[in-house]
């Protein structure tokens, strides 16, 4: 498998004091989308800068497509759109002039940087804006900005950092359909918080805690890490009540339950069972007890399930790790 | 990806160089403490001329003119200038913009350092010399004065260089010091006492106020005195620099210096006539490139 990014033990270490990154490894695959997932000080914005070269490790060693990467690894950046977090842009320029200096800085030619600056403004949606200075510009503009600026030298593989960060819906859609549409040639890298966004966009993930990377796989993968629980089953009723339904839906065959913190009853069917055969079995015990039902759930949000289960398993193992 | 478009080699390898410094010139230009700085110190040199006109000859008018930018108050603007790209906030913005493409750290540096170089010695030139024309074009109701042409250039080229070794101590203390506010703080602190240490390390030649006062006599040295003297090697000022430089590092390792067999003159009968460009330029050369290098080098391990 041909890699996009590979890190080997990277490990960053501010000021003797603050762990960012502890021990990476991490594999993306080209022209993956790949999701850097993880809770804020995580460590996601540090892997891409150390990705940059705009930090030096601590120990350990990054790479992208096979090339160290470093502060003065300029070939490593040529290669790199990066968009970061709520973008700072130069407020005294304009856009055609802001990317007008990024085109310059990645070496291109006149004659290839115009054309690709007009496409690129017509493209992000800022035709209207070019006579308009870059601080006067909304939090989305900037970002729409952003994204044109990283993509200046068509490069290889893009690097953005929280891209949906403080969007309004519009604006965070029209940024999940272009990274959709770019993943098909590109090999891009989302680092964010938001389940959802690597819920529609990302085909590969990995999930970072607390500096350490406690998951990379594809989406298929994660999902089936997933404990699932088939159904989960709201109900009203005496907590005693609940908890001896679970005892009576557990001597069903094939069928597992118990109670959470809130006395939900968390149900989960074996793969060889009908699923609406043993739900009907459990709906009847329900009906027969002194339980009334408010509302049936199913395993739907699979994702944020499987994160947090990764995150409680990790908090759980701190000490073996 | 990338092109296949032929563009001149050593125009494509400078292209980001070009456009960091025209950008930062152009923002720089644009900043609201270049533009006070410039109408301050036109306004101060038109000051200093209106009211020293009659007074003053030629000499000693244009060395006063040049007194603000060597002494009191422009270093302090110049330094600031200095700090600026490489500290505080501005590192962020730069991170995101300009160092996260395909830009060498090295390559940004003398951008912004050349960016700043130009605008300081730009701001300071294009207020002295047109005064300085005034003062010697017109008649004026004071006795002639032997001030030359190579006299000035040499003079404003000694406060180029002064002000060139300022913007580079500020970028040195910027990368080092991180935060700008400090660095400046620190730069006062040295700048201000500099004659004191420097009498320290016996080179009080190099003080601002010296060659402020030896300005006077540097600018009435005509260019044949400097030709006749080209070519023969002035064993004096070989031996005077050799001695600065003993005596400084005696003085930084604390071991005892070896007894002087003449001590130089400089200030005796307050005439300057020892006053040797080739040491200032050293002086101050040395320290300028010794800035941008350290600069550079805390610049490119420094974590952004």
């Amino acid at each position: 498998m041909e890699l996009a990014i590979k890190t080997e033990r990277l490990t960053k270490i501010y000021g003797q004091r603050l762990i960012a990154i502890n021990d990476m490894n991490l594999e993306v695959p080209c022209g993956s989308v790949f999701g850097l997932l993880g809770p804020n000080g995580a460590g996601k914005t540090t892997t891409v800068r150390l990705l940059l070269g705009l930090q030096r490790p601590t120990a350990g060693r990054a790479m992208v497509f096979d090339k160290p990467c470093g502060p003065n690894a300029v070939g490593v950046r040529s290669q790199i759109g990066y968009l970061p977090t709520n973008p700072k842009l130069p407020g005294n320029l304009r856009p055609i002039e802001y990317l007008d200096l990024l085109g310059k800085l990645c070496r291109l030619p006149g004659e290839v940087r115009k054309p690709r600056i007009s496409a690129l403004i017509r493209a992000v949606g800022l035709l209207g804006a070019t006579d308009q200075r870059i601080r006067t510009f909304s939090t989305g503009m900037c970002t729409r900005l952003g994204i044109a600026a990283s993509l200046v030298a068509d490069p290889p593989l893009l690097l953005w950092d929280e891209p949906t960060a403080g969007l309004d819906p519009s604006a965070r859609r029209f940024t999940l359909d272009l990274i959709r549409e770019l993943g098909k040639t590109k090999t891009v890298v989302v680092a964010t918080h938001i389940l959802s966004d690597i819920d529609q966009i990302c085909d590969h993930l990995g999930v970072m805690h607390e500096g350490r990377m406690i998951f990379t796989g594809s989406m298929q993968d994660m999902k089936q890490r997933l404990c699932q629980h088939d159904f989960s089953l709201e109900l009203e009723g005496a907590p005693d009540d609940v908890q001896a339904l679970a005892q009576k839906v557990t001597a069903l065959k094939g069928i597992d339950a118990h109670t959470d913190a809130d006395h939900a009853l968390l149900v989960r069917i074996a793969d060889d069972y009908s699923r609406p055969a043993a739900l009907a079995e459990v709906l009847k015990l329900i009906d027969a007890s002194n339980l009334a039902l408010k509302a049936i759930h199913s395993g739907q949000n699979a994702t944020e399930n499987a994160y947090l289960q990764l995150l409680q398993e990790d908090e759980a193992h701190g000490f073996q790790r | 990806m990338g092109s296949n478009v032929k563009t001149p080699k050593l125009g494509t390898r400078m292209m980001p160089y070009l456009a960091i410094l025209r950008h930062d010139m152009r923002t720089l230009q644009a900043s609201r403490l270049v533009r006070l700085w410039l109408g301050a110190t036109a306004l101060l040199t038109l000051l200093l001329t209106g009211s020293n006109w009659a007074n003053f000859q030629d000499g000693t008018l244009i060395a006063s003119l040049l007194f603000p930018y060597l002494v009191f108050p422009w270093f302090l603007v110049v330094v600031v200038l200095g700090v600026t790209p490489v500290s505080g906030a501005q590192t962020e913005t730069l991170a995101d913009g300009i160092l996260s493409r395909p830009v060498s750290r090295l390559e940004y540096l003398l951008a912004t350092w050349s960016a700043r170089v130009v605008l300081v010695l730009g701001v300071y030139l294009v207020v002295t010399v047109p005064a300085i024309v005034l003062i010697m074009l017109a008649k004026r109701p004071v006795p002639a004065d032997t001030v030359t042409i190579y006299g000035i250039a040499t003079s404003l080229g000694v406060v180029g260089l002064v002000l060139t070794f300022l913007v580079s101590l500020g970028f040195l203390a910027g990368t080092v010091l991180q935060k700008p506010l400090l660095a400046v703080v620190v730069l006062i602190f040295i700048w201000y006492p500099i004659g004191l240490i420097l009498s320290i390390f016996s080179l009080e030649e190099f003080s601002p106020i010296s060659l402020n006062r030896a300005i006077s006599t540097q600018l009435r040295q005509s260019w044949r005195q400097s030709d006749e003297a080209k070519g023969k090697t002035k064993p004096e000022d070989a031996y005077a620099f050799t001695d600065q430089m003993s005596n400084f590092f005696n003085v930084l390792s604390g071991t005892q210096s070896e007894p002087k067999a003449a001590k130089p003159d400089f200030f005796e009968g307050q005439k300057f006539d020892d006053f040797s460009l080739l040491r200032v330029t050293l002086g101050y050369g040395l320290p300028t490139l010794a800035s941008v290098f350290l600069a550079a080098l805390s610049f490119y391990w420094r974590d952004l």
